[in-house]
């Protein structure tokens, strides 16, 4: 807000420090004075201005000393000079070393006013820029920037339209909209702007009295706009959403001033959401390697463990049956016997199925239909699935483009997420497998998701759902590699493996593989 | 007859029990510790069968066995190892181990593959 900016004014002659404070404080801004250049430094040096106006010829140093100074003190302050009889050079001096511009004495107030406004605006503009880039989260920036975009604007509302997965429209941030009702008339507005190329090509299309526009014809809901912006957002050519401002009833239009204004905004959007997916691929990818360096950690160590422990193992087995030869088989020496042959063996499979994951297998990669993956892997589990009384749903697409693969590999995947879906649902439930293109960011991928309407995942083991040996099963039924082995053949494939809870519970997992 | 069966492995636990489960099956047993026992043991081919470890401490089995392989053809030849990495290693050409058991295994494991090796 204007009415809160700090301003120094610096002047050796007190009346004229009395005049400019005065006048500035009529308008609302809160204003402290400095005697000569060095009082000022300090001022600067021990308080926070957004602006300081000096003059330029003052005892001891000068305005144009004081200016450099203040500007290593805060190097983000804005400075007006003052020149009493100064010439063009001292006024072009002063702006090489960052005031942002000068005024001669005498001034009208009426002209110190706007440069003072323009000079707070510079200042809260470049205060927004550093708002917005200083957070990396980019949910936040577009939030602050949003938030900007109806204060600089001095709108009362401001939308970021965005479309979601689906292709829909939907606000993804908002200021000032606090009728839910009114959300569906400016999405409305949004998308006859976002299907009209003519409009999308601008850079800003503005809209006096939407209502009454022809080009929002049969839209209700807009009888509170007084005037609307739409700033096209674009990225690589194609239109990726609105930014859209708003002033209700009783404002004054959207002037050219305000229009470049936006401009810039919708720039710094542009910018903020290219940073935003960035961000999450960043994220993503961290997560990733974190994962592929816990399982090579765990895989090197799996290795050189399973043959010092095999040994002692393979001992205890044989030793074990060797006694087993001379015991009364209808004893409990027996039968503790065959407990200890049986934890053996439990041993065994566990050494196994961590060397399956830890072990550099070569992966053979041609191509392969991701659905024919899918549909041999399903033969195999189907008769288990029956039994269990778990429902199949194939909703597999045609036509999909095939992916390079290791096709063995691939059915270990969907053979264990089957596996999970089904101890997921002891009481039976439905597995339904669907295959999709995903042509989103570019690069094709073929996608194939498996949920299944068991349980769910809880928020707060889902992070460790991949980690080596994590296992909800009970103690022996489940190893805690499967989803580990998975991830590491997906990773191998350069894919991706997410999982995520159904709306209407259970949980499904999507695999992302590029398509060839 | 007794058959005669060598059993190399660096692990006494292992060469323990191996040696009274064949020997329990009228085998006639000697054991080696390590590599360069073996190779002086089996050398003079004085064995119906082999079974050798693929890592003991001075010389990689597969070292043994080819060498073995070479001075006694006849000779019956069991691999046995504790790490499933080594599970293409007794077929390796100039390998070419008649039988091959992953650690752990069963008494009943061994005395039926050599049994089977060396029936006449």
């Amino acid at each position: 807000m204007t009415s809160k900016a700090n301003i120094l004014v610096v002047d050796d002659e007190p009346q004229i420090a009395d005049m400019i404070s005065s006048a500035l404080q009529l308008y609302g801004y809160s204003v402290q004075t400095a005697m000569d250049g060095e009082q000022g430094v300090a001022k600067v040096g021990a308080n926070k201005y957004d602006l300081a106006i000096m003059d330029i010829q003052m005892p001891g140093m000068d305005g144009i000393t004081a200016l450099g100074e203040m500007k290593k003190l805060d190097p983000e302050i804005e400075v007006i000079i003052a020149t009493g009889h100064g010439t063009m050079g001292t006024a072009i001096e002063s702006l090489r070393k960052g005031a942002f511009d000068y005024l001669h004495k005498p001034f009208e107030i009426k002209e110190l006013l706007k440069v003072v406004e323009r000079a707070l605006e510079k200042r809260k503009f470049n205060d927004i820029t550093r708002a917005i880039f200083s957070t990396v989260k980019p949910e936040e920036q577009l939030r602050v920037i949003i938030d900007s975009v109806t204060r600089i604007l001095k709108a009362e509302e401001s939308l970021l339209v965005l479309p979601g997965r689906d292709g829909q429209l939907y606000i993804a941030v908002s200021d000032g909209l606090e009728d839910p009702g009114a959300a569906a008339s400016r999405l409305e507005m949004c998308s006859r702007i976002m299907d009209a190329p003519a409009e999308t090509s601008k850079s800003a299309v503005l809209s006096e009295n939407p209502a009454g526009d022809k080009r929002f014809a049969g839209v209700s809901g807009l009888g509170g706009l007084k005037s609307s912006l739409f700033l096209p957002l674009r990225e690589d050519n194609k239109p990726v959403g609105l930014i859209v401002i708003s002033r209700l009833e009783d404002e004054t239009y959207f002037t050219e001033d305000d229009m470049q204004r936006a401009r810039i905004f919708a720039s710094l959007v542009s910018l903020a959401l290219r940073n935003s997916s960035l961000y999450r691929q960043l994220q993503e990818t961290q997560g990733q390697l974190i994962q592929a360096e816990k399982m090579s950690a765990l895989g090197q160590l799996a290795g050189g463990l399973a043959h010092e422990i095999n040994n002692p193992l393979s001992g205890i087995l044989g030793l074990t049956q060797l006694v087993m030869e001379n015991t009364d088989k209808a004893g409990q020496n027996y039968a503790d016997l065959k407990d200890i042959e049986k934890a053996v063996f439990r041993c065994k499979k566990i050494i196994v199925s961590l060397l399956s994951f830890s072990r550099q297998e070569k992966t053979h990669l041609e191509p392969v239909n991701l659905n024919e993956a899918v549909e041999e892997t399903l033969t195999l589990c189907a008769r288990q699935m029956e039994l269990q009384h778990i429902k199949i749903n194939r909703r597999l697409a045609p036509g999909l483009p095939m992916v390079n693969a290791d096709f063995q590999q691939l059915m270990q995947v969907f053979l264990n997420l089957f596996t999970n879906a089904r101890d997921a649902m002891p009481d039976g439930g439905e597995l339904t497998i669907s295959t999709a293109l995903d042509g989103n960011g570019g690069r094709q991928a073929v996608v194939a998701e498996v949920a299944d309407t068991g349980g769910g995942i809880s928020p707060e083991i889902a992070g460790r759902l991949f980690d080596p040996f994590f296992t909800t099963k009970a103690v022996g039924k489940g190893t805690g590699l499967g989803l580990s082995v998975c991830l590491g053949i997906i990773n191998r494939h350069n894919g991706a493996i997410k999982v995520a809870d159904r709306p209407g519970g259970g949980s499904a997992f999507t695999l992302n593989l590029p398509a060839l | 007859m007794s058959k005669k069966v060598l059993i190399a492995d660096d692990e006494e636990l292992v060469r323990n029990y191996v040696r009274r489960a064949l020997a329990g099956r009228g085998w006639e047993v000697t054991e080696a510790a390590n590599g360069a026992q073996a190779l002086e043991l089996a050398g003079r081919c004085g064995f119906d069968a082999l079974v050798c470890d693929l890592k003991m401490p001075d010389m990689r089995g597969e070292e043994v066995i080819k060498r073995v392989r070479q001075a006694c053809p006849a000779m019956k030849i069991v691999a046995i190892t504790g790490s499933v990495s080594d599970i293409k290693a007794p077929l390796a050409p100039g390998v070419q181990a008649d039988g091959f058991l992953i650690k752990p295994f069963g008494i009943d494991e061994i005395r039926d593959l050599l049994e089977k090796l060396t029936k006449t």
